[in-house]
């Protein structure tokens, strides 16, 4: 429980410490919401008003902790454009966003760790060479890049999936169903392209480790069966430094669903952020990094428990 | 081993199984196939709507959308008069003191109530009680609006105001009194269910971030929509539009085609272009409180030292016509000033200006919208040709809100840009050039030009107005108050298997003005 609580407290304190950030970061940007919309009909008079309206008159200081104050109460304000709470806009969106970002995580985890062992039951040979260079160049894309090769590959050039949206306008029911996952597979692939390299290779170096311990050799030598060995005793302990990396890699891939989204105009939190950084609306750009701080903050939470669970060292320590 | 690799196989199963799926009534490649129906015509834009209160929303799209639903009095022909839409005649008193408007008597809001007088006096009295939106800026000298009759307005005005009718019928949206009034404020009204609205088509389904659908209001007044329903649909950009009109997934992409992908989908067979001309300018201006800029000379040096015909042709692939030097454009015909002249390429001339004012190694910095095509083109080829004239000129490309910021805050030696829409002369001139303007960027102030801008504002006809405006816009001209580079010919894509639009000038309305996509039919 103890080691709970601390957890908790410590995802607490990063929370705050992401909202006031947060808060002060957006400031820091050039011009304001009022400029952000100016036209050319405006007045001085009418501009200073509408700063009034958004509450940016008063000192920053004030601002600040009314907005803390609203964020107790639960409350993340109103958007300075659509005229209306935050919450709602993000409503809309959060679920595009944890559908796609689920998908990636998912196909990610059960492709990387397969591929992981592949590579480690091979090592040195032709199958984890071709994993291994395959692991490092798509480490080193870049989603942006990913995300419009793919759209000209499948999307433009095959046809074979739609370039854009989340789900079609005349689908119903199963129909739906199967839609939404015909829209999601070019977003989602783009994801776990950027992400698999880094699963695969963590999961291949640490268990070509676990393989070389001494348990290991006690298991062979009792005539565990290989796959017995690999799949039961060593994967287990190798399995640590992954979990680690999946709530790690939760930051990565909100960030590569932010640009995923904008590319593939997929309707999620990522989108809206783009869309809110353009028009300066401040009340939904802090929403929307304060949902997406506590899910990486409750992400690593959980991987810390569950690294407690997998190794009750960690909980003693 | 052997179930490690079984399972692999079942990972990469189950992904390309996830890839399979062909859905019907998929916006995939079919649709490139197929005929246009009436049934459906959907237009790309890249942006969602923000605010569903058309008195608020300034956006593209929430413009677009809301036009569709709100009507506004009147609406413009190609060269820029305004012509009959919720308004059949206006005029003003002799004394200029007042003007009056009649309104069509057929037009319906979606819940049956009739359109009427009511509805504009609470439109235009509530954005002027709560000031705020596009158009307060546009009513400063309104002073009171009475509904004479259900289908007459009269606005009493506290000074003869010229520009008042054509600002306030262009620009301002007509809302429902029963709807609005029960609104605490009206400004912080979102408006987003519920809809009751009066146009062509009515808002029936909203999927953020992906779509707007708009259905077909039969009866419609001004004329019966051919289309059974107008979906707006969001991409990330118009390059994407662009892939997305080429795959038959829409009919119509909403925004202007930046002038490089218009001349690639010129030879496109199955994409028509539509041009229609920009109501705005792309222009330098040069902050005139910045030594030496407050030299006349050192301005017309500069102005010497653009090579004009290069920019319009290479720059903006020929899609842009030259303005004479003159903010009186030729999208505006009945404004022009025949006797207009651009300023010559001629860096000789431009050394010599220098020598006169004395200003040697003449070094500026010049920013500009990095984000806007266009400029991003054209800003290299100022700094080129100048360098010719022995002048230095150092880019800031910079991130919009900067841009703006800086622009507004008169924070730059020479700004480089171009006016969105600019409908009414000597209205617009008055915001851009006379002493304290909101957007009088370089910091003009020159009493001169002043009067003669408040005296073509006080004129209650063009003819009246035409005189100072042109003589306003000559000194513009010879003192460099703003440097016109040119007048974009904007293109608007659409699929050739829909015709029958009815283009207005600008990006505001081009082809999917209410009037225009009530006309729009399949070809054929």
């Amino acid at each position: 429980m103890r080691f709970i609580g601390l957890r908790l407290a410590r995802g607490l304190l990063t929370l705050w410490f992401a909202v006031t950030v947060t808060f002060f970061l957006v400031r820091l940007l050039p011009g304001d919401p009022v400029t952000a919309v100016a036209d050319p009909n405006m007045t001085e008079a009418l501009r200073q008003k509408l700063l009034a309206d958004f509450g940016l008159d008063k000192p920053l200081g004030a601002q600040y902790l009314d907005y803390l104050g609203q964020l107790l109460h639960g409350n993340l304000g109103m958007s300075f454009r659509q005229s209306i709470p935050v919450t709602t806009v993000l409503m809309e969106r959060l679920p595009w966003t944890l559908i796609l970002t689920g998908a990636a995580m998912v196909v990610t985890i059960v492709l990387g760790i397969p591929l992981g062992v592949l590579a480690a039951t091979r090592a040195r040979g032709w199958v984890d060479r071709v994993i291994q260079i395959t692991g490092v160049t798509a480490q080193s894309l870049f989603v942006p890049s990913v995300g419009i090769f793919l759209m000209y590959l499948l999307g433009v050039w095959l046809r074979w999936f739609p370039i854009g949206g989340a789900v079609d306008l005349d689908a119903t029911g199963f129909a739906a169903t199967l839609s939404m996952l015909h829209h999601l597979v070019l977003p989602c692939l783009s994801l776990v392209l950027i992400q698999l390299g880094g699963y695969v290779l963590t999961m291949r170096t640490t268990l070509i480790e676990a393989l070389g311990e001494d348990y290991v050799s006690l298991a062979k030598a009792k005539g565990v069966r290989p796959g017995t060995v690999v799949w039961k005793h060593a994967l287990r302990n190798a399995l640590l430094p992954t979990t680690t990396i999946a709530g790690l890699q939760l930051g990565t891939l909100v960030g590569g669903a932010v640009l995923t989204e904008t590319i593939y105009a997929y309707p999620g939190v990522g989108r809206a952020i783009y869309e809110a950084v353009g028009q300066l609306d401040f009340p939904v750009l802090q929403g929307a990094f304060v949902l997406l701080a506590a899910a990486v903050v409750a992400a690593n939470l959980i991987t810390d428990v569950a690294y407690g669970i997998l190794d009750p060292r960690v909980r003693t320590s | 081993m052997r179930r490690g690799v079984l399972l692999a196989a079942l990972a990469a199963l189950t992904l390309s199984a996830a890839c399979a799926p062909s859905v019907p009534g998929s916006s995939g490649s079919a649709g490139a196939q197929q005929p246009a129906s009436s049934d459906r015509l959907t237009i790309g834009t890249t942006a969602d709507v923000l605010n569903y209160n058309p008195l608020v929303g300034n956006s593209r799209t929430d413009s677009w959308v809301t036009n569709l639903m709100y009507p506004h009095l009147t609406q413009m022909d190609m060269s820029g008069k305004r012509v009959p839409y919720l308004a059949t005649e206006w005029s003003y008193a002799e004394d200029g003191k007042s003007a009056t408007v009649t309104l069509r008597d057929d037009m319906k809001w979606s819940d049956g109530k009739p359109v009427t007088a009511d509805d504009v006096v609470f439109s235009v009295m509530t954005v002027k009680k709560e000031n705020f939106g596009v158009v307060a800026g546009l009513i400063t000298a309104l002073d009171e609006a009475v509904a004479v009759s259900p289908t007459q307005v009269r606005f009493d005005l506290t000074r003869p105001d010229g520009t008042f009718l054509d600002n306030v019928g262009f620009w301002l949206p007509v809302v429902p009194k029963h709807v609005f009034e029960k609104a605490p404020s009206v400004q912080k009204f979102a408006n987003d269910s519920n809809w009751v609205s009066a146009g062509p088509f009515k808002l029936t389904k909203v999927e953020r971030g992906q779509r707007y659908v708009m259905e077909r209001v039969d009866g419609f007044g001004p004329g019966a929509p051919a289309v059974k329903e107008v979906v707006f649909r969001v991409f990330p950009d118009v390059n994407t539009e662009v892939l997305a009109l080429r795959n038959g997934e829409i009919d119509v992409i909403g925004n202007v085609l930046p002038p490089a992908t218009a001349a690639e989908l010129k030879n496109d067979p199955s994409v028509k272009l539509e041009q229609i001309p920009s109501l705005g300018w792309a222009h330098l201006q040069y902050n005139v409180k910045r030594k030496p800029l407050d030299d006349v000379r050192v301005r017309q040096a500069l102005a010497h030292a653009v090579d004009y015909e290069a920019i319009r042709n290479i720059a903006l692939k020929g899609y842009a016509k030259s303005s004479n030097s003159s903010v009186l454009t030729p999208s505006l015909p009945e404004w022009t000033d025949p006797s207009a002249k651009e300023y010559a390429f001629d860096p000789a001339l431009s050394k010599q200006l220098l020598a006169q004012a004395g200003v040697s190694n003449l070094s500026l910095s010049m920013i500009y919208d990095q984000a806007d095509p266009n400029i991003a083109r054209w800003a290299p080829m100022v700094r080129d040709s100048a360098k010719q004239a022995g002048i230095t000129i150092k880019l800031q490309g910079l991130e919009r809100n900067t841009y703006v910021d800086k622009s507004l805050n008169h924070d730059f030696d020479i700004y480089a840009g171009s006016w969105a829409i600019m409908d009414n002369p000597p209205a617009n001139l008055g915001l851009a050039f006379k002493t304290g303007g909101y957007i009088n960027y370089g910091q003009v102030s020159d009493p001169e030009l002043d009067a003669l801008i408040d005296k073509a504002q006080k004129a209650l006809s063009v003819e009246e107005a035409k005189p100072p405006i042109q003589e306003a816009a000559r000194r513009i001209r010879d003192q460099v108050y703003d440097n016109v580079l040119y007048v974009e010919t904007f293109n608007i894509a659409h699929s050739v298997k829909w015709t029958g639009f009815k283009p207005m000038p600008s990006e505001l309305l081009s082809i999917v003005n209410p009037l225009s996509l009530a006309a729009a039919k399949p070809a054929g």
